[in-house]
């Protein structure tokens, strides 16, 4: 068990006609003693191949790993001590689940055949799987399986779990009473743990920390109500969240932020923080949309329902603005209401949009310029 | 297209599920059974008649008569032949199984391990499976007259009671063994890519070497494969004459393959004796027949794959 250092980690990949692809740029992170950290980002950005970096299954282009006080960058995948849990499970389909955990004792320790024995029964145990230990995986189902894979890590007492989208292949209901499972394990083992997911949900209820990842590059690394309510840039802020944050383009005009549709009025401070830009991104979340009867004050938009998706607790409402009624497909933005609260498609209503739950990112460059006023999380800049 | 079926369907169970599509389809697969099985049962009643019954009835039509029926054509084939069926389990066995494991090995390091240079390396394998064997049988034979295992392995000789003419089986098995690599390699190659990548970089990330991997993952999973390239190798390696020919050469030899005897079994100045000639054939394709029973479950399991 230990910390473990990936510094500005780089991979690329040369293709077939000789053309190179950076599939992770400089990524640093560090992840302290028996964290739990979470990797995620959408598929094809990188985390799946850092993640295969650490494991030692893929060849690091530039940069360093360092596991406690050892560079195990250019070490052999057999003589790193971790363990790697893989989304499609990758049991070895000949042999039953006791065999299956002993393998990698037997492969990697000189422990006796008593001990690990032992071991395979403890860990077993602690997955419920031990009625299991003679079948064979064909003989498991899914989510057994999936316990099965889980196990084989554990048994090894690795200094380094590394997680690949494990819970992606279970059904939802399951995959939730895993997530909760997956959490209370790691916090009895108390093993640094890297766990690479593309499902925002994982992310934000699992992880101490969340390292957010796009195009190969680190976005942010925080913990989830970091992330959620200070996004560090306009990706995060729109990858975290579900429904996701609604974006609205905006042209700064003194203090007042304008588009076609919106004309959103700032307070000085506000103003102050987006005087360097000519174009603004205003970020809303979909809960910080309040649906009123009348306009209180200028931060308030005439609109329509488009749809409403109840979900028992709480509605999505998706709105558009007036004169979008006609259009084939009007561009909508999504408020979330209390399920109890009657609103109809079709409906004109007013949408709230306060000022202290506003998020502005930079046009350009996507940065954050400004973030929601929040009274209970520290006030910390974002960290990139 | 769906009410056309179902019309279909319906006239089917009106008139019994005949119509002419379906007669014309028995009729053909008949007709096809019956051109594949003739040859067969002709040979196996044949094998069956006296040597006057041969010659006085119909090939196809079995012994009628008490008189017309014998079994000594069996014993004599099998006199004849006992030596040979061994000599061709002697050589064709080690070949065969040699063959595939070494096919293995290679298909596993080309396919399932990570190093440079794989593409280039399994061209020369899939360019061997097309080497004619015509084309080598001269270099062949010039190659076994350098290498001479007869006195390479005399002390082999002086051991055992058999005579320095099995150094002409020696050559036989490194010759299958040789040809016999490239077409094993690309039957595993194809099944080892289908083998999940995860499972092998678990093993890796496990702790296991690239040999421990091959000894207690890839070839424990192996055995659908090993049982068609088994099947395969062995009915290749006990059907060939051709390199019998070459590197045997004579029939009188004490070490030559069941094939060699078979060539010469109930020729003679007088003529064919068909009778003697079908029982001998049975005789030398019963070992492949017997591997075909063995393996049989495993082969529809790996083809299947």
């Amino acid at each position: 068990m230990s910390q473990l250092q990936l510094d500005k980690l780089t991979k690329v990949f040369t293709d077939d006609d000789g053309s190179d692809i950076v599939a992770v740029d400089g990524v640093s992170i560090d992840i302290e003693d028996g964290e739990f950290l979470v990797l995620v980002g959408p598929s094809g950005c990188g985390k799946s191949t850092t993640l295969r970096m650490v494991a030692g299954l893929e060849t690091v282009t530039s940069g360093d790993i360092r596991l406690g006080d050892r560079t195990i960058t250019d070490q052999k995948a057999q003589e790193r001590d971790i363990a790697m849990v893989f989304q499609s499970y990758a049991l070895y389909p000949h042999m039953t689940t006791r065999e299956n955990m002993s393998f990698g004792l037997e492969e990697s320790t000189d422990m006796s055949t008593d001990e690990i024995y032992d071991r395979v029964e403890q860990a077993a145990e602690l997955l419920g799987i031990a009625a299991l230990l003679d079948r064979k995986p064909t003989e498991l189902s899914g989510g057994q399986q999936q316990r099965v894979a889980l196990g084989r890590a554990i048994v090894r007492e690795p200094e380094v779990f590394l997680m690949d989208e494990p819970l992606s292949n279970l059904d939802a209901k399951l995959r939730s009473s895993m997530r909760t499972e997956l959490q209370r394990i790691q916090e009895d083992l108390d093993t640094t743990t890297m766990y690479v997911t593309h499902d925002q949900t994982e992310a934000m209820t699992m992880g101490d920390r969340i390292a957010v990842l796009n195009d190969g590059r680190l976005q942010q690394v925080g913990t989830p109500l970091e992330c959620y309510h200070r996004p560090a840039n306009r990706f995060v802020g729109g990858f975290i969240g579900e429904p996701s944050m609604n974006f609205f383009e905006m042209t700064v005009e003194g203090d007042r932020l304008v588009s076609d549709r919106l004309n959103y009025p700032l307070s000085a401070e506000t103003a102050d923080a987006v005087a360097g830009s000519d174009r603004v991104t205003l970020g809303i979340r979909p809960e910080d949309i309040e649906i009123v009867d009348r306009p209180a004050d200028d931060h308030a938009f005439e609109t329509v329902v488009d749809v409403v998706e109840p979900r028992g607790n709480e509605n999505s409402v998706y709105l558009m603005f007036g004169d979008q009624e006609t259009e084939e497909n009007p561009e909508t933005f999504v408020a979330i209401v209390n399920g109890m609260s009657r609103v109809e498609a079709g409906e004109p209503v007013v949408a709230h949009v306060p000022e202290d739950a506003v998020h502005l990112f930079d046009a350009d460059s996507g940065d954050a310029l400004r973030n929601r006023v929040l009274d209970d999380l520290d006030e910390t800049e974002p960290r990139v | 297209m769906s009410t056309e079926t179902d019309t279909q369907t319906e006239k089917q169970s009106r008139f019994g599920g005949l119509d002419g599509y379906r007669i014309a389809l028995y009729t053909v697969l008949g007709l096809l059974v019956l051109f594949f099985l003739t040859p067969i049962e002709s040979g196996l009643v044949t094998s069956l008649k006296t040597a006057t019954a041969v010659t006085n009835t119909e090939p196809y039509l079995p012994p009628l008569s008490g008189a017309e029926f014998s079994l000594e054509n069996y014993a004599t084939a099998f006199d004849a032949l006992a030596n040979g069926v061994f000599n061709s389990l002697l050589f064709a066995i080690p070949a065969t199984v040699v063959s595939a494991l070494f096919g293995s090995f290679a298909a596993y390091g080309l396919t399932l391990v990570d190093w440079k240079y794989q593409v280039p390396i399994l061209v020369l394998f899939v360019a061997g499976v097309f080497i004619p064997y015509q084309a080598v049988l001269v270099p062949l034979s010039r190659l076994y007259s350098i290498i001479d295992f007869a006195a390479l392995l005399s002390f082999v000789w002086a051991l055992t009671p058999l005579s320095p003419e099995y150094a002409n089986l020696v050559e036989l098995a490194v010759t299958h063994i040789a040809y016999g690599i490239p077409i094993c390699t690309v039957l595993f190659r194809s099944y080892y890519t289908t083998m999940s990548e995860e499972m092998m970089e678990a093993a890796r990330l496990d702790g296991a070497s690239v040999r421990r991997i091959y000894r207690r993952i890839v070839f424990p999973l192996s055995t659908p494969m090993f049982a068609v390239v088994l099947i395969y190798q062995f009915t290749q390696i006990w059907n060939d004459l051709l390199f019998a020919l070459v590197i045997v050469a004579t029939s009188s030899s004490p070490a030559s393959p069941v094939t060699l005897d078979l060539a010469g079994l109930g020729v003679s100045m007088q003529g064919q004796d068909f009778g003697l000639r079908m029982a001998g054939a049975f005789i030398a394709a019963l070992p492949t027949l017997l591997v075909y029973i063995a393996f049989g479950d495993e082969f529809a399991e790996g083809v299947a794959t």
